[in-house]
This record gives C-alpha cells, structure tokens and sequence, in this order.
C-alpha cells in the first residue's frame, strides 16, 4: 500500500518504519528538519518511567506502560539490524529523593504509587546507605529515597537519527520542511497542493490540533546541561512540593533537566521563573552542576487529549495518532503495536477509538 | 425549622454550595471536570500567571473550565508584588469578562505566605478600579479588619499554608475574625487536607470553603470531591442545629443503675 505519514516526531518515525518493514511505500512529512528539532521527541528526556508516570496517570497507564523497558529493547534490536545504528537504553531503574524538608512530598508520592502499584517488588525503599549504594555521588544529606528498578531511559537522539537511516536506507520519501496543513481520509494537504493516497497517517501531535480541537497543548521547559564534574548513572528524580525535577543522563556528560508543566500552548522561549526553578533544585542535588554549561535551553508544547491519555482514532483511509503528551516513549511500543493492528483492521489494541465512516472488514 | 434554602451572597450573586475549588493539579482535564462536578461547587478559581496570559497560551484549558457554565473567580497566584497583582487582575477581567479577582500576593516563597501588608495595598487599589476582590489572608484579625476597610466583602483567611494539608492550625484566630466581623461572609483558604478539616471550619460559622490540592492530590480525586460535599453539608448543618456545650466532666443522662445514691457524684 501507499501510505502518506504527517509528522515525524516519534511517533511518525517508527509508524513509517514499521510500514516499510511490512513492505508498503511509505512518504514522510514533517514541517522540520530530519533530525526531528521540531519536535517534543527531540528535546525530551526520554524516560520509561512507568511508576513515576502512574502516581499521576493511574493505573491503566501503569499496566501498559510497565512492559515499555522489553519492548523497547526488541524494538531496538530490529532498528540495529535494520539501520546498523546501536542506540543506548539504559534499564537500571531511577532514584527518587527528597530533601529533609521536603519529605512529606516523598510520602506521598510513595503512598500514591503504592495505590497504583501495590506492594510491587520493583519499588524499593532506599535509606541513605542505599542511595549512595547507587548514585556515589548524591549528597549524604538524602536520607530517604525510592528506587524503582523497572525504569530506565534511552538515548533518544541517536533513535532518531537511527530511524531516519533506517528509512531513507530502506527507500522511504522524506519531505523535511513541508508542513501538512489538514490530513483527511487519503489525503494530506500541503501548501503545494493534495497528495493521495492509500493511508493517510496523522502524528503531527500538537500540529494537529486544527483537526482534532481536542488536542491541547502542554506547555514544557527543559534544559541541556554539559556537566563533567557529575556522575549520576541512571534518572534521578527530586520531589518538592511544588514542582517536580528530574536529571537525566545522556551521553557525551549531557544531564536532561525537566521539566515544567505548564496549561499554557506558548512556544516562547524558556522563562527566568521556570529557569531559576530548575537550575536551583539541580544544584541542589549535587554542587558539581554549578559548574555545568546550559547548552540548550527548550520550550514545547507536548500534544495532549482531555483524559492525558493517548487515542488512535481509524476510519476509512485515515489513521489520528495523538495525545502521547508526556509518556511518548513510554507508550510509544504500545501505541505503535495498537495502529499497526487497526490498519489491518483489527480494531482491539489500546487506546484505538473506531470512528463511524468504519466499514468493517470481516 | 427548615433548612432550605439556606443560601449565601458573595458580591450580590447568590449561591446554595458553600465549595470554591481550584482548577489546578489534576490528574487530567477530565478528571478535573468530573472532581468538579462531583463536589457540587459552583465556583471554580482560574490561574493565569504561568500560562502566558498575554498571548492567550492557556485557552484550551480555559475552554474546558468555562465548558462546566460555573462562576469563575480569577485569581493572582504567583503574584509577588502590587504592580504584579493589579496588572493580572486586568488581564484577567479582560480574559474571563469578570470583576471577581481572588487577590494573593506571596509574601514567603518556601511556603507562599501572603504578604499581608502588600495584599492591604493591591486590594485597595483594586476596589478602585472596580473590582470585587477576595482577599486570600492570614488569619489575623487586624489585617481582616484593614481589608474590609479598604472595601473587600469578602475575606478569605487562611486554615494553614498552601498545599500543606495541615487544616486549622489555629482555630481560636479564626473563630475571634468570625465573631469580630459577624456580618462579613468568611471562606477558609488553604491548608484543608481533610472533609474533617472543612467540618470544622463550617462549625466555626464559616461560609465557605476554598480549596484544590486536597481534591486534586488525592488517590482518587473524584470521590475525595464527593467526600468534601458531604463534609461541608455536615459542618454547615452542625452550626444551623446548634451544637451542645463541651463540658468537663461526663453527665450521664440517667442515673447509674444499681449503684446507691449517695455513691454517685
């Protein structure tokens, strides 16, 4: 089949992989460049975070998402052998931690997971012997903490860049710089004119909100620190009760601080408020970051539906995929598996909502 | 004696539900409408100052408030200073079309006290322009009594901090600003954690109630909703009837039986 794909975000990307891996002919678009700077993908931190995730997001999340860490190692085993690019995934959990004077918002944290997850082995309490167990380098001063072992990140950069080749290896048409302005049943519509064809896929997350007015965007600031004096190993997460950092490691002694989360679809530029609030905390969590450069400083829009859950919408000849909003990798497998299977007319994954003009095919 | 309609009047607008809560901190949107519906208020308070108000950047989310047709109370959350606060309350009367401006002016940014003197200064110079404002305070009595001064008609003192859930830290301030300013309708801002906490505070002859963590917060925020509906009915209903007196001692209602008289005292 001919299939047209709007956005190549994530979610375009690996939908037009999959694709071409089945065999059909696959066509790209995306309003950026082909590394993807555009998008939410690029400038996340790329956690599988699926307990962190839950204490917010509630149980059906935690379900899906808690097989996110093997299904992405299969994933990028086939992307490997399909592009002879290694893309790192790092599976050695996250530490959650507190200051002192902000351990009630520990507490409850943890009372929240625990009424999501129960009493899951993958939870591990941590006293200070046992955060420094695992990140040497946090100050002694954290004297509780979590561990939640079935977490990890990837190196979301090189997946990116890893899906490009493997499409353009594989002889997908990629339209960097062409902007779809309305995608209907077999048709994207850009300033050049219609293009048909068999499908046509949205992903273009929160650019498709002319479409689908559903779609909100949420507004995420986020900063690239150069930090060599630090040595963290795997996603540190530290409560407070206001706002919510994380620091996650990168290669080449990159550290992801993130990010805020705002009800707001500005794009403008990261404020000094949001700024202050997340340098201060990462100093906080360890005195080696004063030194650290700020090599990119990000403000987006993360694309999200009204329940911040994402949906697969199918009718004849067009595909919606959105509201991945903050859990793009995490669900990413999922929600991949679930359109894959509804354009083979098998409407039963997660998150897959039959539009009316359906015919079924039996 | 009957009970209904046992209404209260903010600013001249009548309401039967004594819940203002906060549209901040859910889960979703979703499930921020169905809190709301649940707990029955009729009031929601709106925050504007991180959403970049001046290019409209959290009208999605203002759409799916003002689908709920409840009264929205703006409010100047994150404001630090005079200027800051006046200038919101103007955007937001332009925004949501109203005069209602929850004012609070953070005095302590570690536990975002208001700064009591400041919030005198904005509610001074917001009722000159026009505005009907609702003071979010301290529970001290002066500070109550210079704001009504400057025209609120409203007061809002706190129960405790923001977020912290601990309830009536100091119920004998609160009941003094009751019986001090008998007329004045009163709403407990803040520090609600429980359905106990509001209880309390509407046994005390307070109006109403504002809150948004404890709802928001919670494992399930939906019922924790329906749980402060029924509390603040229960704590309305308590002061209505009347409590009985404490006393010192247990005064059982009949005599002890089988023991003499003389042996009970």
């Amino acid at each position: 089949m001919k299939i047209g794909i709007a956005g190549a975000g994530l979610i375009g990307r690996l939908m037009a992989w999959q694709l071409q891996r089945a065999g059909h002919k696959v066509t790209l678009f995306d309003a950026g460049d082909e590394l993807g700077t555009n998008s939410a993908a690029y400038v996340a931190a790329a956690m599988l975070a699926p307990y962190s995730e839950a204490v917010t997001s509630g149980a059906e999340m935690f379900a899906l998402g808690k097989p996110a860490l093997g299904q992405w190692r299969e994933l990028l085993q086939q992307l490997a052998q399909s592009s002879s690019h290694v893309v790192a995934l790092n599976d050695s959990g996250s530490v959650v931690v507190a200051h002192d004077l902000d351990r009630a918002s520990l507490q409850h944290f943890a009372q929240k997971l625990k009424a999501v997850a129960g009493n899951d082995p993958e939870v591990k309490q941590l006293d200070r012997a046992g955060i420094s167990g695992l990140e040497p380098e946090l100050p002694a001063s954290f004297r509780q903490g979590l561990w939640l072992v079935g977490e990890g990140c990837l190196d979301n950069r090189a997946l990116l860049v890893a899906l490009q080749h493997a499409l353009v290896t594989g002889g997908a048409e990629w339209r960097a710089n062409v902007a779809v302005q309305s995608v209907s049943a077999g048709t994207l519509n850009t300033a050049a004119g219609a293009e048909k064809f068999d499908w046509a896929i949205d992903c273009r997350g929160f650019g498709a909100k002319t479409d689908w007015p559903d779609v909100r965007g949420v507004r995420g600031e986020i900063l690239w620190v150069r930090a060599p004096e630090v040595r963290l190993s795997r996603p540190v997460r530290l409560m407070h009760p206001r706002y919510h950092l994380y620091i996650t490691p990168k290669p080449g002694d990159i550290y992801v601080v993130g990010a805020t989360e705002i009800e707001s679809e500005s794009q403008a530029p990261v404020t000094v408020r949001s700024q202050l609030e997340l340098l201060s905390a990462l100093y906080s969590v360890h005195s080696g970051f004063a030194e650290a450069q700020i090599v990119h400083s990000f403000a987006r829009c993360r694309p999200a539906l009204p329940d911040n859950l994402p949906q697969v919408q199918v009718s004849d000849g067009l595909l919606r995929l959105n509201g991945l909003y903050r859990h793009g990798y995490l669900l990413a497998p999922t929600v991949l598996a679930s359109a894959i299977k509804a354009l083979a007319g098998d409407y039963s994954g997660a998150f897959v909502q039959e539009q009316e003009s359906v015919s079924r095919k039996t | 004696m009957t009970l209904n309609p046992d209404t209260w009047t903010l600013y001249g607008a009548s309401f039967s539900n004594r819940l203002l809560i906060g549209s901040a901190l859910y889960p979703s949107p979703q499930v921020m409408s169905d809190a709301i519906e649940a707990s029955g208020a009729e009031i929601i308070t709106v925050s504007l100052r991180r959403q970049s108000p001046e290019e409209a950047g959290g009208q999605s989310l203002w759409t799916h408030i003002q689908k709920l047709e409840k009264t929205l109370l703006p409010n100047t959350a994150g404001c630090h200073s005079v200027k800051e606060a006046v200038t919101l309350a103007q955007m937001s009367r332009e925004m949501f079309e109203t005069d209602w401006i929850k004012l609070e002016v953070v005095g302590d940014d570690y536990n975002l006290q208001p700064d009591p003197i400041a919030t005198v200064e904005a509610a001074e110079q917001l009722t000159t322009l026009g505005f009907k404002v609702f003071p979010y305070c301290t529970d001290d009595l002066v500070i109550c009594q210079r704001l009504r001064d400057v025209g609120c008609e409203v007061l809002m003192p706190w129960g405790s901090p923001i977020g912290t859930g601990r309830g009536l830290m100091n119920p004998y301030n609160l009941q003094t600003i009751r019986e001090r300013l008998p007329d004045m309708p009163l709403i407990v801002d803040a520090g609600i954690g429980k359905p106990s906490h509001a209880v309390m505070a509407l046994e005390l002859g307070y109006d109403g109630i504002l809150l948004n963590t404890a709802v928001a917060q919670a494992n399930d925020p939906v019922l924790m909703a329906q749980a402060f509906r029924d509390a603040i009915r229960a704590g309305r209903q308590g002061y209505l009837a009347g409590a009985m007196p404490e006393r010192q001692t247990a005064s059982p209602s009949t005599p002890t039986l089988g023991m003499p008289f003389w042996h009970q005292q």
